[in-house]
């Protein structure tokens, strides 16, 4: 093969390209104005049929400032005001006018559910289901009682229609469409669930119903049922250290990641749900890495980097296409200044599908959302007086 | 008691005889052998000194420590003052959304709003702060429907009942953007509270005056109409104090044309303002310079999150102190307050010096808010952590930590539960304590 352009990277690190499954840029986007907040179909508990990529605003100068951070995929998802809050969509992190033009080609959806607090408080504070926990859960079981229904009847007319019969098309529900989806394994579940019994609960509502329960997002109690997780397979994205905002929140433990992750067939995954964080997720995963050796964990880098690369392209249903250095896989890179896990490490060149689409040293690879341009950029203040 | 006499006898001869009583019982801690980031124009020094007394400093890199009633060697590790937070709810707030744990604000609150008087020094977020060498804070109300909020007050982060080191140290007011209403009605609120009292002031002075010169020809003064300092109303003296310059204002703002008004009500009433915040504050630097008024910004705030907040960067930090302007760091999450070091490493990692992001955490934040801390120097408060590394790296934790002289654990709650969860039995978690 001929080799075109060669980069030397001596001295610096060469890692895949940082995956978020658990973002919210696009659809509450900076700046936060009432416009813009598009995040929250706060409507129904069940709003499956919405889908996150309608919501997302691609000029929304997180983008750009992930991109500084390392991040080239990133799942936007909807909120969590929501039982049911409606379709993620998985997202390459290139510049573009539209979001088809962002979209990563051929990803599974993902159907955001939401346990715990946010919906019993959001539908309880309108005195409509739920408004306890127990409403939560009754609430889930009807809508899949109703998909399990829907796909029955498409299968069944598909069947009698393939047989010739002439059969009458069940009338088309878009709601019912994405939970669908879901029992045929084509869509994949991201549950916002922070406490140890809903994530064991939202297992069996898997198993009652016949899909499968997914990624568990925010998971502050994983460490808790870190085996039930990994012997079910489910993927938990967490953060390192965010606490407290909510009674659900109240148990953190700093190495949470490191105990779910230290399980046999385990996927732990640092997330970031934040347009701050998100532009450090090598930090994020560094905090866990470090608080964990502490108490003898023997995590090193190479353990760490899964977190924020192969583990959430597993979550994504993205396995095959990116989140590791492999041959075959999509080119997608980051060039770091020194080893990814400390507080002074720079992301110095971004590769998507082989592109450069950030240099940190070359204006050219510096892209700029449309609302900030006429302004100073952001990282050009200008000076005083002039 | 076996503290080198010569050396109390110098120290007692130039600055505090406050020494002296105490010197009977006061057991004496030297930290030897440390990398010490003073904070001061001292800068680092190296196999360098510490000797405490009484919870206060008593000698940097003084000779004799080895007599110290205890000695730590430090074997070369990084000593700093102990990181100071500012402008969050640490002992107001356990669970944020648990209503009946929040104490931060009340609908009729205003100026004189007192939080201190709900602080809760068992609040479990101290001890987790600990974990980021952060050894005292800066604690604001979030008060109510006036734009002043309340009294801001200082705390350290023993967790005893006897937490609150000044209950009153500055006036918080916020100001810009809003969702109903203007910006202009707040500011203006703010300068007319600011002209009012000042008026009543001059007047009452004008009266004083005149009364002195009545008296010295002779005549009778009017006493009667006088108002005693006692007859004013709490709002009225916390105004005064703020006209006196004695009160600073810590005020929130970030667009550079309610901070540029800002700088011209220090100019025309003289009174102390930090500027909270501050997203423009690039664009009107060499003003804020003039103006000699200080700043507290955060360190991540890079996006554009508000038509107020368009030239905030990652390296406004470092633009502002090359400046002259003096900039501290912001950690306005209580639960989030151990994360101070790492914002001061972005920092350092987009243009700060090491030391200059240590003051923006330490020395900063204290000669803001008038604290006794922050600066490893005698004859200040003994708050100190020593570092296993680089206090701003990920890497790095704290080995120890002085609070007032004595030492802390950075054991929290949440090291028992990690505990629980990771230690094996063959009963349920529930019996692993």
């Amino acid at each position: 093969m001929d080799i075109l352009k060669t980069i030397d990277a001596e001295g610096k690190w060469l890692t895949p390209g940082i995956i978020d499954v658990h973002s919210h840029l696009g659809v509450y986007p900076s700046p936060s104005v009432e416009s813009h907040s598009d995040g929250n179909e706060i409507s129904s508990p069940n709003t499956s049929e919405v889908w996150a990529e309608h919501s997302v605003w691609p000029q929304d100068p997180g983008f750009q400032a992930a991109r500084a951070g390392g991040v080239t995929t990133m799942q936007i998802l909807p909120g969590s005001a929501n039982l049911f809050g409606g379709r993620g969509v998985t997202l390459r992190n290139v510049p573009s006018q539209t979001t088809q033009g962002m979209k990563f080609p051929d990803a599974p959806y993902g159907l955001k559910m939401a346990c715990g607090e946010n919906p019993k408080r959001v539908y309880g504070g309108r005195k409509v289901a739920p408004s306890t926990r127990m409403g939560n859960m009754a609430g889930y079981r009807t809508a899949w009682a109703e998909a399990t229904e829907y796909k029955r009847a498409w299968v069944k007319y598909n069947k009698d229609y393939a047989a010739g019969k002439n059969p009458t098309a069940p009338e088309r529900n878009l709601t019912n469409d994405t939970l669908r989806g879901v029992l045929d394994g084509d869509i994949l579940i991201h549950n916002h669930c922070y406490k140890a019994e809903e994530m064991a609960m939202m297992i069996d509502l898997g198993k009652e119903f016949n899909y499968h329960s997914g990624t568990f997002h925010h998971g502050i109690e994983a460490y808790k049922i870190a085996d039930t997780l990994a012997e079910n397979k489910n993927c938990v994205a967490m953060w390192p250290d965010w606490w407290g905002f909510k009674m659900e929140a109240f148990d953190m433990v700093q190495e949470n990641v490191a105990i779910v992750d230290a399980v046999k067939n385990s996927c732990a995954i640092v997330h970031s749900d934040s347009s701050t964080t998100i532009q450090r997720l090598n930090q994020e995963a560094g905090k866990v890495m470090y608080r964990a050796q502490e108490i003898g964990f023997a995590l090193k880098e190479e353990d760490a980097i899964r977190w924020i690369t192969s583990n959430p392209a597993k979550a994504l249903g993205l396995s095959d296409k990116t989140g590791s250095l492999e041959v075959g896989k999509n080119a997608d890179l980051v060039l770091w200044n020194q080893n990814p896990f400390s507080v002074y490490a720079k992301a110095e060149q971004v590769f998507i599908d082989g592109a450069k689409v950030y240099d940190r040293f070359d204006e050219k690879y510096q892209a700029v959302s449309d609302f900030m341009l006429g302004q100073p950029s952001v990282n050009q203040p200008m000076s005083s007086g002039k | 008691m076996k503290l080198l006499k010569p050396f109390i006898f110098v120290l007692a001869c130039t600055s505090a005889s406050a020494f002296y009583p105490s010197i009977v019982n006061a057991e004496t801690l030297a930290i030897t052998n440390a990398t010490i980031y003073t904070a001061t124009d001292q800068g680092v020094l190296t196999n360098a000194t510490v000797i405490i007394e009484n919870g206060k400093i008593i000698a940097v890199n003084a000779d004799n420590a080895d007599n110290a009633d205890t000695v730590i060697d430090a074997k070369g590790q990084i000593l700093t003052p102990g990181l100071i937070g500012s402008m969050n709810k640490l002992g107001l707030v356990e669970v944020g959304a648990v209503s009946r744990t929040r104490d931060g604000g009340d609908e009729k609150a205003d100026i004189t709003f007192d939080a201190s008087i709900g602080f809760n020094p068992r609040s479990t977020l101290i001890p987790y702060a600990r974990k980021g060498g952060i050894t005292s804070n800066v604690v604001v109300p979030s008060g109510g429907k006036s734009i002043f909020k309340g009294k801001t007050f200082a705390v350290d982060l023993t967790g005893r009942f006897e937490s609150i080191t000044a209950s009153n140290n500055a006036i918080f007011v916020d100001l810009g953007a809003k969702s109903k209403g203007s910006r202009a009605y707040d500011m203006q609120q703010l300068i007319n509270k600011l002209e009012d009292a000042q008026k009543k002031l001059d007047k009452a002075k004008k009266k004083l005056a005149k009364e002195k010169k009545a008296k010295k020809d002779g005549k009778k003064s009017d006493k009667k109409e006088d108002k005693e300092p006692e007859d004013l109303k709490r709002d009225e003296l916390i105004i005064n104090a703020i006209l006196a310059g004695t009160q600073p204002l810590v005020v929130y703002s970030d667009r550079a044309t309610d901070i540029l008004a800002l700088i011209k009500l220090k100019k025309r009433f003289g009174i102390n303002i930090i500027i909270r915040e501050a997203a423009d504050a690039v664009l009107v630097m060499n003003q804020l310079v003039q103006a000699d008024i200080p700043v507290l910004i955060k360190a991540m705030r890079n996006l554009p999150g508000s038509f107020d907040s368009l030239h905030t960067s990652l390296n406004s930090a470092a633009i502002l102190t090359a400046a002259g302007v003096k900039v501290g760091l912001l950690s306005t999450d209580a639960h989030n307050l151990y994360q101070l070091r790492f914002d001061a490493g972005n920092a350092v990692a987009n243009g700060l010096s090491k030391e200059q992001a240590l003051a923006s955490v330490t020395a900063n934040i204290a000669d803001m808010f008038g604290l006794n801390s922050g600066a490893i120097a005698v004859g200040k408060n003994a708050d100190l952590v020593l570092w296993s590394a680089d206090p701003f790296e990920l890497s790095s934790r704290v080995v120890k930590m002085w609070i007032g002289g004595d030492e802390f654990t950075t054991q929290s709650r949440h090291d028992a539960l990690r505990k629980r969860y990771t230690t094996n039995s063959d009963m349920p978690r529930a019996y692993t304590k």
